[in-house]
């Protein structure tokens, strides 16, 4: 692009402060925002509330009690907080970003703004910054309400552990949604009508929140042999199963919290943690120290990074090719 | 048919023998008939009182309990009367039969009934020789036992004792029994107490011959003789040497003792530990680590050819260096270095790796707790990974950016 040779001076994000900071205050005064928080809220205070109760009738000493209000499975409710949050949490992100280029297009608002001194760069990175930090505020509300209630209901303070663990989890949970407001936002990109990404977007999620773990079953139970001749056997079909689900950015997120919250996690998978302990001579039960559990759910925690990255920059890509004048 | 066939043939052997018998009988006329009479017919006939020991000293102010027998040889048996005549002033005598006061006694025919005379001998009896006579006396035969009793001062009471084995070999940890035999030589029944002294520390218990209970003392009846059975234990931690234990046994102002020795070798004693005491370690997965471990020998012997091997996960290393201790002196410490190598499919987590030293007869384990941590490495090809992530966007926005 010749022409362009010129025109491509200075940084490529002049303008992306004002950018972040109008979408962030878009955000977080729209009504859309606040239905999506006190969804959010609500799915997450129900199982944190069931949980409380059944933790504090517990007696037995436990070295990370204040972890289990995110990961116990309260018996009334067949959801944990964590699992609630894997479900929750890319249908807020998706809420955030599925219209957030293809509205200002459809507004005429686009060729407006792009006519300030500014790179669409500037204006992409933004949105997405400005969803991002919207997710984060929403979801550092939710982790503080869940703290503050374990405080209060369980009249026991965190231990350092524990906290750094509930902060490494919240920063999981935010490239979680990252991933997903990519995706929408991929979508806004690729999609003119806003209706139409924000069902692409929808349709992802439950593709991979139904589908996928089915199909995934589906392909492993075509790999299993008839018989099994060795337990590393059974342990190969077990990674390759775990690879087709890991596609999915919700297992990756379900492993990254299991990894950080659950400190005994050594290995996903139930068979992977049976062999282990019991023909590896692994002493069971015992917890991981944080920077080993962190190195345990370290290329999950990549995947998630990497994938929110990438598939940034494919609606990046797309956005810089578009024609935006209308 | 059966029965009338063995008539005939019954009657048939007899004529046959008859038969014979006539043929015989100039051969057998000229040997003396022996068949003729019962075999064990004894040569007397007669009713006896029987004691054996008629002359008996006895103590003022003690019972004296002497055995007689009323023998019956190749008599019709019948009631006899039992009395006894004689009995000094103040004395008391009693038949007994049974435990039990009898008047009167049957024995059968060639057999005897087992009696006691029992003299209740007053306390201010004078010395002197006193005759008692026990009389049997039937329809019409009266037999007489006369028994002199001397006043006097008896045989005091007597015990000896006497070891089977009175010296034994052996370890710290063995088992020291010896078997002794206790005999009341004395003429009445005795309760014997017995007692050891052994070195400081030693443990001593007595039992019966074959019994288990332990016990303190013993009962031992006039003249009889019994088995007890002293178990000594030593202190583990005991020197090699002798050690010699007094086994005294006491009865009514009698005692006896006999010396049993204790003939200790020493032996050694393994103790395996790590060399802070600190029985945990790390590790890192696929890669070496050392950990020091300390064999010592807390026994009184040394150890020869102390032999090391570990049990470690799965396909996990382990080394020991060096891998056998020629000897270890007693309280002496030796250092080995065991080298331990987690397998690299090992996952991060807390394992058990068990190290054990061997000596002839001994040996020592101690539960070594590995904590395995993973390598950074794939962390940083994480950190490459978004990096190159990162890489693609800014590729990305040099190619199509600041439009």
């Amino acid at each position: 692009m010749p022409r362009n040779q010129g025109s491509r001076e200075g940084s490529p994000f002049t303008g992306l402060g004002p950018v972040f900071l109008k979408e962030l205050s878009d955000h977080l005064s729209s009504t859309r925002m606040m239905v999506l928080t006190l969804f959010v809220i609500v799915f997450g205070a129900l199982p944190v509330g069931f949980t409380l109760q059944e933790i504090r009738t517990v007696t037995a000493s436990d070295q990370f009690l204040f972890l289990r209000i995110f990961t116990v499975e309260p018996e009334r409710m067949p959801l944990s907080f964590v699992v609630a949050l894997n479900f929750m949490i890319p249908l807020m992100a998706i809420g955030l970003g599925f219209d957030s280029v293809n509205s200002e297009f459809n507004r005429r608002t686009l060729s407006r703004v792009l006519s300030q001194p500014l790179y669409r760069d500037a204006l992409l990175l933004g949105k997405f910054l400005g969803g991002l930090a919207t997710l984060a505020v929403a979801l550092m509300a939710l982790f503080l309400i869940v703290f503050g209630a374990g405080l209060l209901l369980l009249g026991l303070p965190p231990r350092g552990p524990e906290v750094a663990r509930g902060i490494a989890f919240l920063l999981v949970a935010i490239a979680y949604g990252g991933v997903w407001l990519a995706v929408a936002m991929l979508f806004s990109v690729i999609f003119r009508s806003t209706a139409t990404s924000a069902l692409c977007a929808l349709g992802l999620w439950l593709f991979f929140f139904i589908l996928w773990p089915m199909i995934a079953s589906a392909i492993t139970t075509g790999f299993t042999p008839a018989q099994f001749r060795s337990v590393d056997e059974v342990l190969t079909l077990e990674q390759f199963s775990s690879a087709l689900a890991r596609l999915s950015p919700g297992t990756l997120f379900g492993e990254a919290v299991l990894g950080l919250l659950n400190p005994e996690t050594k290995a996903f998978g139930y068979f992977a943690n049976l062999v282990m302990a019991q023909t590896r001579g692994m002493i069971p039960g015992t917890p991981l120290p944080l920077d080993q559990s962190l190195l345990l759910i370290w290329p999950q925690i990549t995947g998630l990074i990497a994938g929110m990255i990438v598939l940034f920059a494919i609606a990046y890509i797309v956005f810089q090719r578009e024609e935006v004048r209308a | 048919m059966v029965m009338l066939s063995k008539k005939t043939q019954g009657s048939k052997m007899r004529r046959l023998i008859a038969l014979l018998a006539l043929v015989a009988t100039p051969t057998l006329a000229a040997l003396p008939v022996l068949a003729a009479d019962p075999p064990a017919a004894p040569a007397v006939k007669g009713l006896w009182l029987l004691t054996d020991y008629p002359s008996q000293t006895v103590r003022p102010g003690e019972v004296a309990n002497i055995r007689f027998k009323l023998q019956n040889a190749g008599l019709v048996p019948e009631t006899l009367a039992l009395s006894v005549d004689g009995v000094p002033a103040g004395w008391k005598a009693d038949v007994l039969g049974g435990g039990q006061p009898v008047a009167a006694a049957m024995p059968g025919i060639n057999e005897s009934t087992s009696l006691t005379l029992r003299v209740d001998v007053p306390k201010d009896a004078k010395p002197g020789s006193q005759t008692i006579t026990v009389q049997a006396k039937g329809a019409n035969q009266s037999i007489d036992l006369p028994v002199t009793l001397t006043i006097g001062t008896e045989a005091p009471a007597k015990l000896t004792l006497k070891a089977r084995l009175p010296s034994l070999m052996g370890t710290p940890r063995s088992a020291y029994e010896y078997t002794l035999a206790v005999s009341n030589d004395s003429g009445k029944d005795l309760t014997v107490a017995m007692s050891a002294q052994a070195p400081a520390n030693f443990q001593t218990s007595f039992t019966e011959g074959y019994g288990t209970n332990e016990i303190s003392s013993i009962p031992i009846e006039a003249g009889q003789s019994k088995d007890i059975k002293v178990k000594v234990t030593p202190p583990r931690d005991v020197k090699a040497g002798n050690y010699p234990v007094l086994v005294k046994v006491a009865a009514e102002g009698a005692t006896a003792d006999q010396r049993v020795t204790l003939q200790i070798s020493g032996q050694g004693r393994l103790a395996l530990s790590a060399k802070d005491g600190r029985l945990s370690g790390e590790a890192q997965v696929g890669k070496t680590s050392d950990y020091t471990l300390v064999v010592s020998n807390d026994g009184t012997a040394p150890l020869e050819e102390v032999e090391l091997s570990g049990s470690v996960p799965t396909n996990w290393k382990v080394e020991f260096n060096p891998k056998t201790i020629p000897s270890v002196a007693p309280n002496e410490k030796k250092e080995v270095q065991v080298a331990v190598t987690p397998s690299d499919k090992t996952i991060a987590g807390d394992y058990v790796a068990s190290f054990r030293a061997n000596a002839k007869g001994e040996s020592s384990n101690a539960d070594f707790r590995i904590t395995v941590t993973t390598s950074t490495l794939w962390g940083i090809v994480g950190v490459g990974i978004i990096a190159v992530a990162l890489l693609v966007l800014l590729g990305a926005v040099a190619r199509f950016g600041r439009r």
